[in-house]
């Protein structure tokens, strides 16, 4: 291309420091606590999903006391929280199941 | 083994479950027994009067363990079809929020399948319920999903 986009220059800037664009989604009394369903987050490439609760945690401290009781969910399966995330997975913060 | 052509049915549904449907669906002629689990809305809770109950799910993985807990099934026990609905929104007393039938050529089979899946949904499958008293409303104590340890080594992403 004869002239640098913008998308061009962010690309590039992305190449020297990786950042990841991950959707976080929340349920029951979670939702209820940060006031969304879903979230649009941009963290350092390969961040643990530890580090992305960390983060709500820190602006919703009710949220950080559940931490103990909470599954995490990394594309929509059960993951350890120290599962590096990329740009474009789906996370959830999944409390206590009560279906049935 | 569940075939092409009539597999197992597997929903999450909003309007009332149609209990006879399922059954049908998964009773043929080489079957001897289909046994079913209505899980249904009861009017207490913890010694309170329950007046209604709000169920909602992460649909898409809901959906995706509520399949598993199928190919689990047919990985286990000698079984012909399975059938699993679970409705979500408002639920009233009464109701059924869950309905699972299971066909089989004998009836162990279908007994032991039966049990297997509403103790594994209500344990794997992310639904919650919030019960609806007269004095306010709690979301219900629920089961920590078996989730990987965390010393083990993180899944690379898919």
């Amino acid at each position: 291309m004869a002239r640098y986009t913008s998308a061009g220059y962010n690309s590039l800037v992305s190449l020297c420091s990786p950042t990841a664009r991950v959707k976080v989604l929340f349920f029951g009394r979670l939702k209820e606590i940060v006031g969304h369903a879903e979230d649009s987050v941009e963290l350092p490439d390969g961040a643990p999903i530890e580090a992305l609760f960390s983060h709500y945690g820190a602006s919703h401290p009710e949220l950080a006391r559940f931490r103990a009781s909470l599954v995490a969910s990394h594309n929509q399966e059960f993951a350890a929280w120290s599962t590096p995330l990329h740009s474009g997975d789906e996370v959830a913060f999944l409390p206590p199941v009560s279906g049935g | 083994m569940a075939n092409s052509l009539q597999p197992d049915l597997l929903a999450l549904v909003r309007d009332p479950i149609d209990q006879a449907a399922l059954i049908q669906h998964v009773r043929a002629a080489e079957d001897g027994a289909v046994v079913t689990f209505d899980g249904c809305v009861r009017n207490h809770s913890h010694g309170r009067r329950t007046l209604y109950l709000d169920y909602e799910a992460y649909e898409s993985m809901a959906l995706g363990k509520i399949r598993e807990i199928a190919a689990q099934i047919h990985e286990k026990f000698p079984v012909h079809l399975v059938a699993i609905a679970h409705r979500l929104g408002r639920l009233e007393i009464g109701e059924t929020s869950v309905f699972i039938a299971v066909s089989s050529a004998h009836r162990p089979g279908a007994f032991d399948a039966c049990r297997f899946a509403i103790d594994t949904l209500k344990r794997t499958v992310p639904i919650w319920k919030k019960e609806y008293f007269e004095d306010g409303a709690v979301w219900a104590d629920g089961e920590m999903p078996p989730a990987p340890l965390e010393t083990r080594e993180a899944k690379p992403a898919s």
